[in-house]
């Protein structure tokens, strides 16, 4: 009998304490309301201006959009009255409803001997007294494609003033790779899909591109000269640049964010390993020493002292991190097939492709994960949509770029970091692991 | 030899062992009652399959949180193009009860109420009556009943934030609000609204509680920092402590997980602005 109280009460005793150790950190910042913000059409009092006023409007309004801060007012609530400078605003009408702005962003665009200029402006709907928050002016030659260039520099100057100091992404680039032209090279494009075009013409299969954080050169595995290595191109001189040759299979190239060293993943003693080296190939430094392949490594751009990476010495490839002189090792996924890591430019999180539940027959594709690195919580921010990998963050944190089959062959899209406005930004070709740049 | 043996003439003791097995069934049944809630609340399962954690669960808000994005907007059931509002400028005054003729009116407080022998008091020939004071008019409280137009009134739908040194947030179960203050005349939030709107929606998206959620309430907690002309928030410093430490971490961390709040506006001639945040944490 005293056996079974005795039994009894420490069943009990395990149980109570578990229950009243309830503890959860509780998340409560989940931040403010976006910014209403209205971008009237800019004036253009002549014909010759009308044209670069389209594109002009169109790429303003388009980059305020996909910044992902502001809660943008349809162009259908403006008042009738164009505006093209200060004199013309009537404050009440914009900050009452139907438009109720919080912010209005206007100006004028005129061509005099074949130069552009802008005048822009963002005012404070809301306050009568001192409501220019904004007075920029731009003066380039007129082509299109400056008309797109002073939108981008207006649309970044807006965002960075009401986004709390980070830079807005709008001048930044997107490398990746393309096979529209028969063999696999490394092209460009702007942020939002805009002016893509051919980096190198080897002839051969380039892969996994790497810009610099300074944009000058660009790291890639390439079969150019036998088997992959990592090739260097220079973005100023417009071709290949001296790099050491590791021998084996050399992939993956990844920069530190203060550009002075190269992780990268290469077989030169047999079996795939990460190694460190300085951005002209020198003092070559191993990382990894298990057996099992370990590739796609990645720096915590935050801090330059840690690398995350994927490796399969536990079977199916997982992510793991590491300090960066390889010490202090820990694996991130536990499940699945995890590959592709990029590490957030805070440093908070890590964004990777993920099939959670790998097998023949079992549920689910690969999709886009963001994990927190600290605590190891993750959420999924791409569903049903083919497949999805190399995942890629934008210098501003806000935005993720990542290759998906969800409309047939293989493009490039991108999407807001909590998985919202996802947008296609190739179609033309087989275009994959695509690359942010830093700035 | 009988062939009737006698099985049932022995009894056994059972009081011991059925008590005893009563007790061992209770606890098996309260660990079927209470075991799942126990393992759903071990930590670490967020795609750690290997320590017990399912995976597949939701995630928590503040993950997301870190991303600096703002919210999606939340679905606003109330239309503002249809609605029927008479506004906030416009209120309708409430019928006026009607008197009561019988009723005797309360003198007020203020009214001094002369004694009733001056009344009766008999004119003596070549001396003038004392003058009398002119009557005081009792204060009422009736409001006229339309109210006056009034030219700084707000018309509905077009207040938005308050253009002054406050600023505030609010979210959930946990408020925060800014004041600043700088060294010059003291109008920066007036002049930038815009900036410390911003300063708010920054701090609000790197609010992290860390307060154990059994607390319900605590005192405000007032921090003060400063923000530098390059947008650098430094200084931090606790100006009155809530009483729960807890809470007075969350709410300093929040302040040292920013970076930057953006250069503060080139119009402004300081060199600083001094910032105090408070917080209400409530469940």
């Amino acid at each position: 009998m005293k056996r079974f109280v005795a039994l009894a009460a420490v069943l009990f005793a395990l149980v109570l304490p578990a229950l009243s150790q309830d503890w959860i950190r509780t998340g409560t910042g989940v931040g403010g309301e976006k910014i209403r913000l209205a971008v009237a059409d800019f004036k253009a009092p002549s014909a010759e201006a009308a044209a670069l006023d389209k594109t002009f409007n169109a790429v303003l309004f388009n980059d305020l959009y996909q910044a992902g801060i502001f809660d943008m007012v349809s162009k259908s609530f403006y008042p009738l009255a164009a505006i093209g400078a200060p004199a013309d605003v009537h404050l009440d009408a914009w900050g009452a409803p139907p438009p109720n702005a919080a912010m209005l962003a206007f100006g004028n665009l005129a061509v005099s001997v074949g130069t552009l200029q802008v005048q822009g402006w963002l005012f404070d709907v809301k306050n009568q007294q001192n409501p220019q928050v904004l007075a920029k002016q731009y003066r380039e030659s007129a082509t299109d494609e400056n008309a797109r260039l002073i939108a981008h520099r207006f649309a970044d100057e807006i965002i960075f003033r009401l986004g709390g100091g980070l830079s807005g992404i709008a001048e930044t680039k997107i490398y990746f790779v393309s096979a529209r032209t028969g063999h696999k090279e490394v092209w460009a494009m702007d942020y939002d899909g805009a002016g893509q075009h051919a980096i190198t013409r080897l002839g051969s299969i380039s892969l996994e591109p790497r810009v610099s954080p300074d944009n000058s050169r660009v790291a890639f595995a390439s079969f150019f000269k036998g088997g992959p290595n990592i090739a260097m191109w220079s973005l100023e001189l417009g071709r290949l640049v001296q790099f050491p040759s590791f021998g084996g299979t050399t992939l993956s190239p990844a920069w530190s964010s203060d550009g002075t060293r190269i992780a990268f993943s290469s077989s030169r003693s047999g079996d795939p390993e990460i190694y460190v080296c300085d951005q002209n190939g020198n003092n070559l430094k191993r990382l990894t020493a298990y057996h099992g392949p370990d590739v796609s490594p990645v720096w915590n751009p935050k801090t330059n002292a840690q690398i995350a990476w994927v490796s399969g010495r536990t079977g199916l490839p997982q992510i793991y991190i590491m300090d960066s002189d390889g010490t202090n090792v820990q694996r991130i996924t536990e499940q699945g097939y995890a590959v592709s890591p990029s590490w957030s430019p805070n440093g908070q999180f890590l964004t990777f492709a993920w099939v959670r539940h790998y097998g023949p027959g079992a549920p689910g594709a690969s999709d886009i994960y963001l994990m927190d690195v600290a605590s190891r919580q993750w959420v999924q921010l791409t569903h049903d949509g083919g497949r999805n990998d190399f995942p890629s963050w934008s210098p501003d944190g806000r935005h993720i770029v990542y290759q998906s089959t969800r409309g047939g062959g293989e493009q490039i899209w991108s999407m807001l970091a909590d998985g919202s406005q996802q947008t296609q930004l190739t179609f033309g070709g087989s275009n994959s692991q695509p690359n942010w740049s830093w700035k | 030899m009988p062939l009737d043996a006698e099985i049932y003439g022995h009894k056994e003791a059972i009081t011991p062992s059925l008590a005893a097995s009563t007790a061992l069934h209770t606890a098996l049944v309260l660990c079927v009652l209470f075991l799942p809630g126990m393992l759903s609340h071990s930590g670490e399962n967020w795609g750690n399959n290997g320590s017990g954690g399912e995976p597949g669960g939701a995630m928590s808000a503040h993950l997301v949180s870190g991303i600096p994005l703002p919210p999606n907007p939340q679905a606003k059931p109330e239309n503002v193009l249809a609605n029927e509002s008479k506004g906030l400028s416009q209120s309708v005054p409430a019928p006026r009860a009607k008197e009561d003729d019988k009723a005797i009116a309360i003198p007020d407080r203020q009214t001094k109420v002369k004694p009733a022998k001056e009344k009766a008091a008999t004119t003596v020939p070549g001396r003038e009556l004392p003058k009398q004071k002119p009557a005081i008019a009792t204060p009422t409280h009736e409001q006229p009943h339309e109210m006056a137009k009034v030219n700084n009134t707000v018309p509905f739908g077009a207040g938005g934030p308050v253009a002054g040194p406050y600023t505030s947030f609010q979210s959930g179960s946990t408020a925060g609000g800014l004041k600043f203050g700088e060294g010059g005349n003291g109008t920066f939030g007036s002049r930038f609204g815009w900036y410390t709107d911003a300063v708010a929606r920054k701090v609000h998206q790197a609010w992290q509680s860390e307060v154990n959620p059994s607390i319900s309430s605590a005192k405000r907690v007032y921090i003060l920092f400063d923000i530098s002309r390059s947008g650098t928030p430094s200084n931090v410093r606790i100006e009155q402590s809530s009483g729960i430490p807890a809470l007075d971490i969350s709410a300093v961390r929040t302040l040292q997980r920013i970076d930057t709040f953006g250069p503060l506006p080139r119009e402004y001639n300081g060199s600083y602005v001094s910032v105090e945040f408070w917080f209400d944490y409530r469940r």
